[in-house]
């Protein structure tokens, strides 16, 4: 090679040869291919631990998880998701789950499914999600449970849910663990680091009235307008998903059908209830509200000071999607005085299907739930 | 009978697999010629003139033609940029490995190198907003004109704000490439010798990343993000009130009454709830406190 600079097109083409030196593609092709020819979808499961629907009301159903261990607590965890992806996330494989993880520990282990709301379900709240039926499933799991309170695990906009649950009906959660929760949705610009908060920012470029106008000529927010959003967030990541990354895992079944697994969840994305939506974007990403203690549910006041139930709350330090410090926001607004901090690696969903979080995050949990599972009625 | 295949709807995944790099090649070739022609009709003043003309319209096509001549520009020089690479690959079995690459990892690259992927690929949202914007056709209600009309004003000042926001991407797809063909420009004249490939391919992954993320987060790229969002949910409305313009005159349930349906049924399974929750709590204790 000589000294001549390369042009943007020559030096960019010479990428090609590195595809071809990163993957062996001959072979690599050739046994994905034939991988491809014989997977099935019963091949690609995910969440396979045995349960069973012991409530349901409208679209939603109360799951109860069968025990895979000698129970060690006697209070039931509710693991609460949001509307934005689903539970699935939580038990994505056998050996990525935090609901297998938490039953092995000796958990008992309920979680709440939205169901898929459609354009019938738009002037659905986050009042109706959060005062009606997540209270109606803490009243299921503690009546089966035979208890007073329950522990809840809140996940994404379902730690919200779970945040402001605890907060109106505080005297019904024994404790309160968050996961990947925003609670300061504009704390985003605390470190500003690039690719992270993007949802944050880009919320805040519209007007109120560009989010009522999107949910009046949809209905819902689409699942499919999310997942665009979410594939923006990482323009090369995407770019690389379906060519790069397949590449990678094409010559490994195990590592093709877990990869699978993956875009098995995504796909599975319903759409977010309109009116629901319009808190979501304008009243929390917007005006943030929850962590102003200016959020009104069922005409009351969401007042965080409330929350004096142990906290655990969960974050991921690279969570380009929730940055870590609009979940940090927590510790200086709850009453509680027992409040403590995990910070896992990797990101987003990394927290699940990570490797290291597979021996940190059900642990902590279990830990934090044993510890305060005395003092129950 | 055997078990279904996997499939829950990865086309572009299958489309991989299946795609030969020649195919996709050609499949280039065809959509930027398309697409080129899909402008250039855009913009021809005989074109507009062959549309009806309705007050403020013209002035909409004039912003428009505006926007779509300042895509075309980028789309010229991404084009030109994608062509260069493409040549480069052509020869690239005499090239610096020295072996020919295989056809489906040119494709990959190729599919990288696409201007259509910088644009549609790597976010999609104004394919999904303009998927979600989609109506019926309703080529035979032309006597319909003021609702027609606006119908029209909302698609021109869709398309118009969907070409802005793709020029602001084209913008930092170009400005990466640039970035990029500096940075192996100044490696190479420090040491006199080129990165290797694998060098060459992560740089071109990290440049394009810290381009595009500044270029996402940029006033421009949010302000025309917007008013895309904006002018596809009006460019919807139009469309359902013209719909439903049409449906009333033959007795077919529309939108906005089923709306009302759906909030009546809402509300009644609130107050259903609501109802036996106070039921249920009447015989239990202790009573749940609430916040005055």
């Amino acid at each position: 090679m000589g000294e001549k600079a390369l042009s943007p097109a020559e030096a960019v083409s010479t990428a090609a040869h590195a595809l071809a030196d990163a993957v062996s593609t001959g072979s690599k092709l050739l046994a994905g291919t034939e991988l491809f020819s014989r997977i099935r979808d019963q091949d690609v499961q995910i969440a396979t631990t045995p349960r069973d629907v012991v409530w349901r009301q409208d679209k939603v159903t109360l799951h109860h998880f069968r025990p895979l261990a000698e129970r060690h607590v006697r209070i039931p965890v509710l693991i609460t998701y949001g509307l934005i992806g689903r539970w699935t996330m939580t038990d994505l494989q056998d050996d990525r789950s935090l609901v297998r993880n938490l039953l092995n520990l000796g958990v008992d282990l309920y979680v709440v499914d939205w169901g898929n709301p459609s354009r019938a379900d738009r002037y659905l709240t986050l009042d109706d999600y959060i005062c009606s039926y997540l209270d109606a499933c803490v009243t299921e799991v503690a009546r089966q449970a035979g208890t007073d309170r329950v522990n809840l695990l809140g996940v994404c906009e379902g730690g919200v849910f779970t945040t402001a649950y605890a907060a109106l009906e505080p005297e019904r959660v024994n404790t309160m663990a968050l996961t990947i929760t925003p609670i300061d949705f504009h704390a985003d610009a605390v470190e500003n680091r690039p690719g992270h908060g993007f949802i944050n920012i880009w919320t805040r470029a519209l007007a109120p009235e560009d989010v009522d106008r999107l949910i009046e000529a949809n209905g819902n927010l689409p699942g499919e307008f999310m997942g665009a959003v979410f594939s923006l967030m990482t323009p090369i990541r995407t770019m690389f998903k379906y060519n790069l990354d397949l590449l990678d895992v094409a010559g490994d079944e195990n590592r093709l059908v877990n990869w699978l697994r993956m875009e098995k969840w995504i796909a599975d994305r319903p759409d977010h209830p309109g009116e629901a939506a319009k808190q979501w974007l304008k009243e929390l990403y917007q005006q943030n509200k929850l962590v102003k203690n200016q959020l009104e549910l069922d005409g009351r006041r969401v007042d965080l000071s409330r929350i004096t139930m142990p906290v655990l709350n969960v974050y991921a330090k690279d969570d380009h999607i929730i940055p870590p410090a609009t979940s940090q926001a927590l510790r200086s607004v709850v009453g509680a005085k027992e409040y403590e901090e995990l910070a896992l690696p990797g990101g987003h969903v990394g927290v699940f299907v990570g490797g290291k979080s597979q021996k940190l995050f059900a642990p902590a949990v279990m830990e934090f739930v044993r510890k305060h599972d005395g003092g129950a009625a | 009978m055997s078990d279904p295949p996997f499939d829950f709807g990865l086309k572009s995944f299958a489309d991989f697999w299946s795609q030969a790099g020649k195919a996709a090649q050609q499949a280039q070739e065809d959509a930027t010629r398309s697409f080129t022609e899909a402008l250039k009709s855009t913009i021809r003043p005989a074109a507009q003139a062959d549309l009806p003309v309705w007050p403020g319209a013209a002035v909409d096509n004039a912003e428009l033609a505006r926007a779509s001549e300042a895509l075309a520009e980028l789309w010229k020089a991404a084009t030109e940029l994608s062509t260069g690479m493409a040549k480069s690959l052509a020869g690239a079995g005499n090239g610096l490995s020295g072996a020919k690459l295989d056809p489906t990892v040119e494709a990959t690259f190729r599919a990288m190198a696409d201007p259509r992927t910088w644009l549609a690929g790597a976010g999609g949202m104004d394919l999904v907003i303009g998927a979600v914007a989609q109506g019926p056709q309703l080529a035979d209600l032309w006597n319909a004109e003021r609702q027609q009309a606006r119908v029209m004003q909302a698609w021109t000042e869709m398309r118009r704000r969907t070409l802005e926001h793709n020029a602001v991407v084209m913008q930092g797809w170009l400005g990466a490439a640039r970035a990029f063909g500096e940075e192996i420009a100044g490696r190479t004249k420090k040491d006199g010798n080129s990165p290797d490939h694998k060098t060459t391919l992560a740089l071109w992954a990290e440049t394009a990343n810290r381009v595009m993320l500044e270029t996402q987060r940029s006033e421009p790229f949010l302000q025309t993000q917007a008013a895309m969002i904006r002018s596809g949910a009006e460019f919807r409305m139009a469309q359902r009130e013209m719909a439903e313009r049409w449906a009333a005159q033959f007795g077919f349930p529309t939108r906005t009454e089923l709306d009302d349906v759906h909030r009546s049924l809402t509300e009644l399974r609130r107050e259903f709830r609501a109802f036996r929750r106070k039921h249920a709590e009447r015989g239990a204790a202790p009573a749940r406190k609430s916040e005055a």
